[in-house]
């Protein structure tokens, strides 16, 4: 017979192997379920984008001498002569073999991977800096906050917080690049890279890189700021009602383990809810900052390409924002699973 | 010779500094605990239970604070102690179960993890030793399959189960005086009675003393040595369970009592107390249950009746208790 320590590992592994396995399911059940969803969106975009209007006529419209013959051809060469089921199967077969089209509008037909990998790099970059700073300094912000409910630090911070989510991003952009950039003239007025190589800051490409990120960082961290502490903060102080902190003191625990512990898992649970959907709108690349800061991002783009009609980019964008939401979903149900074993288990 | 008593209160005052005003929780409460006894602590809702258990823990959740008295516990005033010296104290010497079983254990951590934490933290043990302990409380609370159901998560268990998981934490380091605090009241009537059978043989076990937090009287009955029973944040009337049920003084305790569903009653109708418990912003003056009280004379309203013995062992804090004390139920108005 077993010894007791020894029958107890082996349970012990065996429950810890099911419960593995069963993230494995949980995660691809989740993948399972999201390939209907993305074919979905991808034929309501490619529909929309194809009743907004013909973009050969917009190419051709500010042309006198064009002939109807040219228009013709155009729109042969195109392919937007097909049937439109025809379009949107040519365009997922491509699409599988990573081909997503060539712009209208761009530089002679860039590829769209091309200009889509540009682009996405350079909102990646802003937007995953600004939202991880943003993390870092709110959730200690939140937290204190809410231990120290309506002391003067909480009175001082939820205020801050409030008028920092009623100004407008492209406001505190403005100024900023008012104040940092025109006055001052410490940081550049937009873009994200010097032309010049000769502008490099010490000559370094790297600090030409950081030099054009710091502004619109800054700004962004600010703006994301404000709504991730007010979250933080209510989420703490909702569960530091509950029983289980009380318990946990009277435990005799820690401060430090009762907060850090026991009341932050539970409080982070929203958070990673905001943070999964706010992933979504950012990747799309907030469209306001990009335009402000002069960003070549990804939302940029889009709006160009929607002005021109510039059907494959349209398209291009969508599906790659397309898989970036779902994969963004599926980090925050895998984050979910991880934190609340309440979902991990059916 | 007086039996010792492990916990002396002497006139605890918590108060709450709301918005709305400050909450007189608990307003010059003075009871004691003996050593190896069960105390049960009975009141309305909202008549400061909860709040003089966690005061004697100092865990009073804010704006709550503790603003006068002393908690003598084996000798020393807890109330001078460092909060580091209170968390030593917390789990190890005084434990608490708190009210509801199934909010008392974190959703988001295994029972494994939540036990041998509390075990760790006041024995100097490894993880694999905390482990053997916690599956050994699991046997003492007498819960199948330990080192299976050890594994599971809250959500996994019945109220009953989580329940004496939370009992079994709250005993992992053998205290010398548990709060438990209306252990059974959000468990059906059947698991009820198990617990409470569970609490009564493990205290006698385990040698402890205890508090036993509940407004139903009929819990106390079979559980508790003495009685206090508490009304609007102060106390009206200790004694042994025996006499609070035989001879009960107070108007308050007569009403809880007359308020019990009782088999022996036949056709009786069940009383309830009119009224209901006042705001403790601005209660009532003098005695605070005369706006309720059938027998209420003028000076109640002005005069705070001290608690007085008015029998060996029998303390009323009531005006005329030396009348109710002489002509039995015959007193009127
Ligand atoms: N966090 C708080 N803020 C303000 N007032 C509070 C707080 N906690 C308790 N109180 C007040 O203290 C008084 C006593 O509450 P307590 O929880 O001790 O009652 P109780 O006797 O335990 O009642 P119950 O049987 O409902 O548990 C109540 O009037 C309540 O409103
Ligand atoms: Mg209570």
């Amino acid at each position: 017979m077993p010894s007791k320590t020894e029958g107890f590992h082996a349970i012990r592994s065996k429950i810890l192997h099911i419960a593995k396995s069963s993230m494995t399911k949980y995660v691809l059940r989740r993948l399972l379920y999201l390939i209907p969803l993305f074919f979905g969106i991808l034929i309501i975009v490619f529909v929309a984008t194809r009743m907004a209007g013909d973009p050969v006529k917009l190419m051709t419209g500010l042309n006198p001498r064009i002939t109807a013959e040219a228009r013709e051809r155009l729109t042969q060469y195109y392919g937007l002569d097909q049937p439109l089921y025809y379009q949107f199967l040519k365009f997922v077969w491509e699409m599988l073999q990573g081909n997503l089209g060539n712009s209208y509008a761009i530089r002679g037909g860039t590829p769209v991977t091309t200009l889509v990998g540009d682009y996405a790099w350079e909102t990646f970059k802003l937007q995953l800096t600004a939202l991880s700073f943003s993390l870092l300094i709110a959730i200690p912000i939140g937290i204190l906050s809410a231990r120290k409910q309506y002391s003067k630090l909480d009175m001082t911070v939820t205020t801050t917080s409030l008028v920092g989510t009623c100004i407008p991003i492209f406001y505190m952009g403005i100024v900023a690049i008012l104040i940092f950039s025109y006055f001052l003239g410490w940081f550049p007025y937009g873009a994200a890279h010097s032309l010049d190589p000769s502008r490099y800051p010490f000559g370094s490409y790297i600090m030409d890189e950081l030099w054009h990120l710091f502004l619109p960082a800054v700004v962004l961290t600010f703006a994301e700021l404000a709504p991730v502490v007010l979250l933080v903060r209510s989420s703490m102080l909702e569960v530091l009602r509950q029983d289980y902190i009380l318990a946990a003191r009277a435990s005799g625990l820690s401060e430090r383990t009762v907060i850090y512990k026991h009341a932050l898992r539970n409080a982070l649970i929203p958070v990673v809810t905001y943070v999964g959907l706010y992933f979504g709108g950012m990747l799309a690349g907030a469209p306001i900052t990009e335009k402000v800061f002069n960003w070549p991002g990804v939302g940029r783009l889009y709006v160009e390409a929607i002005g021109k009609l510039d059907f494959p980019v349209i398209t291009g964008i969508t599906v790659f924002v397309t898989l970036m939401v779902l994969f963004a979903n599926l980090i925050t149900d895998i984050a979910y699973a991880y934190i609340d074993p309440r979902i991990r288990i059916e | 010779m007086a039996p010792k008593e492990i916990l002396k209160i002497e006139n605890l005052t918590t108060y709450f500094y709301t918005w709305a005003g400050v909450v007189k929780a608990v307003d010059g409460v003075s009871l004691d605990v003996r050593e190896g006894e069960t105390l049960g602590l009975v009141g309305e809702s909202g008549s400061g239970k909860s709040v003089t258990a966690l005061s004697i823990l100092r865990i009073v959740p804010r704006p709550g604070k503790i603003i006068d008295g002393k908690i003598i516990y084996k000798g020393e005033n807890l109330l001078a102690k460092t909060e580091n010296e209170m968390q030593q104290i917390r789990g190890k010497e005084i434990a608490y179960i708190s009210q509801d079983p199934a909010t008392s254990l974190n959703p988001v951590f295994s029972i494994a993890d939540q036990l041998t934490e509390v075990i760790r933290r006041h024995q100097n043990v490894t993880k694999e030793e905390a482990l053997k302990k916690a599956i050994e409380l699991f046997r003492l609370v007498e819960i199948a399959d330990p080192e299976i159901k050890i594994w599971n998560y809250p959500h996994q268990l019945s109220g009953g189960m989580k329940q004496r998981i939370a009992i079994a934490r709250a005993l992992s380091c053998q205290p010398s005086l548990l709060l438990a605090d209306e252990p059974t009241t959000n468990l059906d009537v059947t698991i009820q009675a198990q617990i409470l059978e569970l609490m009564k043989n493990l205290k006698k076990k385990l040698g402890m003393s205890m508090i036993l937090i509940t407004h139903d009287m009929g819990v106390v009955a079979g559980v508790a040595d003495r009685i206090n029973v508490m009304y609007a944040g102060r106390v009206c009337e200790v004694a042994s369970t025996k006499t609070i049920f035989r001879n009960p003084l107070h108007p308050y305790t007569r009403a809880l009592l007359e308020a019990v569903p009782n088999v022996a009653m036949k056709r009786e109708k069940l009383k309830i107390i009119p009224g209901a418990i006042p705001n403790l912003i601005s209660p009532p003056s003098g005695c605070r249950f005369h706006p309720r009280c059938d027998f209420a004379v003028a000076e109640c309203a002005s005069v705070v009746p001290p608690l007085v013995e008015i029998e060996p062992e029998h303390y009323v804090a009531c005006i005329r208790a030396k009348e109710f004390m002489e002509n039995g139920k015959g007193v009127k108005k």
